[in-house]
């Protein structure tokens, strides 16, 4: 069952060139079916789970004590967020103008990144996360540069080399752990880390340090505009959707509470990087004058506000963390969306040169008021109870000025975002563009589902908080011995 | 099974609704159609499941927010009757919306306010109550909005006034939640001291507000010249006066133990209610407008009924709101086939209609000697009840008893002018001659004045099959012996004879003196005293809205100079702080080793911290 996670994708990405040889109209429809299997099987777990046993249970899968996968409360949201964004994505694909040849292998690479996201979400050791870490990263590199033209070559060129600065540091702590607790897998690395020592506090660093830079924290997010800006539209969907948050903040939950623990010294510099990440990319977000640059300096700060919320060091926190972490695969994706279609219709992301498509795109400018609602924190959309549980989390925590500090970044979110929209969508329509349309519905269709989804998890936020949150807490059960 | 009749009741009305509103459809009659088979369906649904006890409760928004329906013996008299007035005027509306503008959204609205009529009558909890109740206030405001020009402005009047009485219920909730510590409707019991007083007093407000009772009542005259005339049938004159009525009884009878103070107040409202609405119906000169007057003024007896707190009283008080719903409707209803056929409602341009329309004739004489008080039809009863319910208070009260008794007289006076006016009086020749209504307008009318003389002369059917279950569980709280539903032929029933002959008096009088059946009240308009109030209350100074929108413009004022300054922070302020920090993306050079060296030097600082950070 959970090795499906990883195989279904792989082997969707595996059959991609040989039905390119005799079914090329086929391909479409593969992705399409291996990412809402995904959802399917997941929400069915989840329901099942829900349902049956009132919380969600852990499911254990391990295979010759070689490799160990486990499914728990965590996991089972990110594997969702990973459906959902990719789905998304897939379908946006669809009309997106891309050389017919290399379509079939566009698909695969995003089924190779889905095939690492989700071993990645249900490895139980540090190497087969490393391992799939940099399955996801390759598959990434790639669908950036996928276009070949200049700027899709420096975003990925940027992006490699940094993360290739992060892996050999994430693989060097691996090693260092190995060597001193001789395990990888999570259990034993909790035990060996308790011994503490110069040698952990270092590995510790490193692995702080791999991840912030994969996840784009400040001041470790030099590749993230870029690269976000360059990639193909639907490619910025999933890399900022979901592929740095798996990569980067999954990898952070999932290690601090499994390994590092909630100890001080880690959640405290947690806590200032975060917060550096939230304020800083927010004014970064307001001087920017491009669509999508826009939107990944926002995710600088929205990661800012998980990392914050994790930090915190409380259930609460940990659950407004997973929260936003969903949250934010959705409403992200769901403004990657818009800007894609409006990239289509119009065939500039330049504020200057946008105006007023409210009124000629009225699919993608009523989703985008939604997304950015939702990441502004408006109630009563999801993201508004995220934020707000991860700032009451921080204020119960004792750290009142990190509070502070979100509440002011969320005033910020609100205020570049107001521009955003007014600079795009609002106002009379730019000379040049009273000629647009509206994107076709497979483009809109997506963004209306995400808009959806954000509406309904946040009126029904007391469910989702009590059925699928809330057991992520059963996780701090499994610190506790 | 029957828990899914229950949810049925109101999930298929919403559904229905929700789709008429977004399916385009040209043909004429379908959506008449729909809606009609629709709230014929929950009419049968309403009647199978009466006479069960149905709770539900599903887990919601959580702090004791849940989804709590209760199906018993009041909620079903009001569900019940909520589906048969629907169904009634959806049938009257086939004909009478085909033709009107925007009727395509007429039904949509009428189906949601039904299935938020229904959910309100059955919530067991009061947020969720709450919920269906605003959902309403959206609804009356849509179908307001759906008539003539001006009816945009009416709507807006309404949804204010409505609005702030609803605001009020939220708060006297908010404080039921503080000081019971419960929402469930069927668990709460305070007395009227201190907070809870204020509490009972705010969710009064929202309660009569509803029911249209003074100083709430303004929008309905309006309404019933400016909205389409089944709105008025429907909201007004029955949905709104059972919701309100209603939960003025859940309040006084349930939720509190009411003091001597407080039943006071209650029972002014309603007192003051009966007299002053009445004598302004007495003067109006257009079917509609008059009706809606008479509207309000008929709260008032509810009001009274329930706040005398003696079992007879409220029964009256109760039995009078069903009573009232219905012939109200049915004097809407022949008023619209009045204004189908002969295009208005102006009873200086009417007359002679009984040879015209004898059908709506017959209606109206029955549902005006109903709400007259004639005996032996069914607003006789109910109100003989309220009368002995008001005596039964003891002498020190007599005057609840007087205001009844004078606003019996007006009503009874003011609807032989009406009659006389718009059915009776001389024709202007030059009028063309015009026929009665289509039959599906017509049936509406006659059921409804069936059931008046039903409701009448079989008035113990009602009241121990209906009233008696509906009472059963609160009327324990009021007295610990039986319930008597008795009425006798004692003294009252020589009141309503003199009441009766006075109102014929002065009619004759009123005729005489002006030679028009129209100008039968015109001798009270111009009685000295009267008249100027008359010309004030003509110029809308006593209009709580009115008033207070001309009280707003300072406030008006102050908010656009705070609006000035909103803009200057967001169009100056910000703008100009952006382009401070932009420059700050000038160290954003997109060159790799800068980006490197950032990381690095990140990387370099962790470092340092853990290692100074590593405990000795």
């Amino acid at each position: 069952m959970l090795l499906a996670y990883i195989l279904v994708p792989l082997l969707g990405a595996a059959i991609m060139p040989i039905l390119r040889k005799i079914w090329q109209k086929g391909t479409d429809s593969v992705p399409i079916l291996v990412t809402v299997y995904q959802i399917i099987i997941t929400g069915w777990i989840a329901y099942q789970g829900i349902v049956l046993n009132g919380s969600l249970n852990l499911e254990r899968w391990i295979l010759d004590q070689v490799l160990a996968l486990r499914l728990d409360g965590l996991s089972l949201v990110a594997l969702l967020a990973i459906g959902l964004v990719s789905f998304v994505t897939v379908l946006f694909s669809l009309r997106y103008p891309l050389d017919e040849d290399r379509r079939p292998g566009y698909y695969a690479l995003i089924l190779l990144a889905v095939t690492g996201m989700n071993g990645l979400v249900v490895a139980t050791d540090l190497f087969s996360m490393y391992v799939f870490l940099e399955i996801v990263s390759v598959a990434s590199f790639i669908l950036i540069a996928y276009q070949y033209d200049e700027f899709g070559m420096e975003g990925s060129f940027k992006y490699m080399m940094l993360s290739a600065v992060a892996t050999v540091f994430l693989l060097v702590a691996v090693a260092l752990l190995f060597a001193i607790t001789g395990g990888v897998s999570f259990g034993e690395l909790a035990q060996g880390v308790k011994t503490g020592g110069p040698v952990v506090f270092i590995s510790f660093a490193f692995i702080f340090f791999a991840l912030a830079l994969k996840s784009g924290m400040m001041p470790f997010h030099g590749w993230l505009p870029d690269a976000y800006t360059a990639s193909p539209a639907p490619v910025s969907i999933l890399l900022a959707g979901i592929v740095t948050k798996i990569a980067g903040v999954y990898t952070m939950i999932r290690l601090v509470l499994e390994v590092f623990g909630f100890n001080s010294v880690f959640m405290n510099l947690l806590l200032v990087v975060g917060a550096v990440s939230t304020v800083l990319g927010a004014f970064f977000a307001l001087g920017q004058k491009d669509f999508k640059r826009m939107l990944a300096y926002s995710s600088i700060s929205q990661i800012g506000y998980i990392m914050m919320g994790l930090a915190a060091g409380t259930p609460l926190g940990l659950i407004g963390a997973v929260f936003h972490f969903f949250n934010h695969a959705i409403f992200k994706s769901l403004l990657f969306l818009n800007s894609g279609a409006v990239e289509t219709a119009t065939g500039t992301r330049n504020f200057d040169e946008l105006g007023g498509l409210a009124e000629k795109m009225p699919v993608t400018g009523t989703t985008s008021v939604i997304g950015l609602l939702s990441t502004a924190g408006i109630p009563p959309l999801a993201g508004f109870w995220s934020k707000l549980v991860i700032i009451v989390a921080l204020w119960m925590a004792g750290f009142k000025f990190f509070a502070f500090i979100a509440v002011f970044a969320s005033i910020i979110t609100l205020a570049y975002l107001l521009l955003l929209q007014r600079n795009v969508f609002f106002g009379k329509i730019k000379q040049g563009l009273e000629g647009i349309r509206e994107v076709s519905p497979v483009v809109y269709w997506p963004a209306i589902i995400m808009a959806a989804i954000t509406v309904f998890s946040g009126i029904l936020f007391p469910l989702v908080y009590d059925k699928l949150l809330n057991p992520v807490n059963s996780l701090l059960g499994l610190l506790a011995k | 099974m029957n828990e899914t009749n229950l949810w049925l009741l109101f999930v298929i009305p919403a559904i229905v609704g929700a789709l008429l509103l977004v399916i385009p459809m040209t043909a004429r009659y379908l959506r008449g159609v729909i809606s009609t088979v629709t709230a014929a369906l929950l009419v049968y649904l309403a009647i199978n499941l009466w006479g069960q006890q149905i709770e539900i409760n599903l887990p919601w928004a959580g702090f004791g927010i849940d989804f709590q329906l209760r199906y018993y013996g009041f909620s079903q008299f009001i569900v019940t009757a909520i589906t048969m007035f629907a169904f009634l005027i959806t049938l009257y509306s086939t004909k009478f919306m085909v033709d009107k503008p925007k009727s395509n959204q007429f039904y949509g609205f009428l189906l949601l306010t039904e299935a938020m009529a229904i959910g309100a009558a059955l919530a067991n909890n009061l947020i969720v109550m709450l919920f269906f109740w605003e959902g309403l206030l959206i609804t009356t405001f849509a179908l307001i909005s759906l008539g003539s020009e001006k009816a945009f402005q009416t709507g807006l009047k309404s949804f204010i006034i409505i609005g702030l009485s609803d605001l009020c219920l939220t708060m006297g909730i908010g404080i039921i939640w503080v000081q019971a510590k419960t929402l469930v409707m069927s668990e709460i019991n305070l007395d009227t001291a201190g907070l809870n007083g204020v509490a009972f007093v705010l969710m009064m407000i929202g309660a009569i507000g509803k029911a249209g009772a003074m100083p709430f009542h303004t929008w309905i005259p309006d309404a019933a010249e400016d909205a389409p005339l089944p709105f008025m049938a429907y909201l007004p004159a029955a949905l709104e006066k059972l919701l309100g009525v209603y939960l003025v009884a859940r309040i006084a009878l349930d939720f509190f133990t009411l003091t001597d103070g407080m039943r006071i107040l209650v029972m002014s409202i309603g007192a003051i209610t009966i007299i002053f609405a009445v004598m302004m119906a007495l003067v109006q000169k257009d079917f509609k407008r008059l009706l809606s007057y008479h509207a309000i003024s008929q709260v008032g007896y509810m009001i009274l009924g329930i706040g005398t707190g003696v079992p007879i009283g409220i029964v009256g008080g109760l039995f009078h709101m069903i009573n009232h719903a219905m012939y109200k409707c049915c004097l809407f209803l022949t008023s619209g086939s009045v204004e189908s056929q002969n295009g208005t409602t102006d009873l200086n341009q009417l007359g002679g209609l009984w040879r015209q329309q004898p059908l709506t004739m017959i209606c109206f004489v029955v549902a005006a000697a109903s709400i007259s008080g004639v005996p032996p039809f069914n607003g006789f009863v109910s109100k003989e009840m309220i009368f002995e319910g008001a005596l039964e208070m003891g002498s020190a009260y007599r005057i609840f008893y007087v205001a009844a008794v004078l606003g019996a007289l007006f009503t009874a006076a003011s609807f032989l002018k009406l009659g006389h006016a718009a059915f009776f009086d001389k024709v202007d020749p030059k009028k063309p001659r015009v026929k009665d209504a289509h039959w599906t307008m017509q049936l509406p009318m006659i059921v409804l004045a069936l059931t008046c003389i039903v409701f009448g002369v079989w008035h113990k059917l009602p009241l121990n099959g209906i009233l008696k279950p509906a009472l059963m569980e609160s009327m324990d709280k009021v007295i610990d012996k039986g319930i008597h539903f008795e009425f006798g032929f004692g003294p009252l029933f020589w009141t309503t004879v003199l009441i009766l002959t006075f109102a014929i008096l002065n009619h004759w009088i009123g005729y005489k003196l002006t030679g028009k059946g129209l100008g039968a009240s015109h001798h009270i308009y111009e009685l000295p005293g009267l008249h100027q109030i008359y010309d004030l209350a003509e110029k809308q100074t006593f209009d709580p809205y009115v008033q207070g929108k001309r009280g707003g413009r300072y406030v008006v004022k102050g908010l656009f100079y705070i609006d000035r300054g909103v803009d200057w922070f967001y169009q100056k302020l910000v703008p100009a702080t952006a382009n401070k920090i932009a420059q700050l993306r000038q160290i954003h050079n997109g060159l790799y080793a800068n980006y490197l060296s950032w990381s690095v030097g990140g990387l370099l600082l962790i470092i340092l911290y853990f290692l100074l950070s590593v405990p000795k």
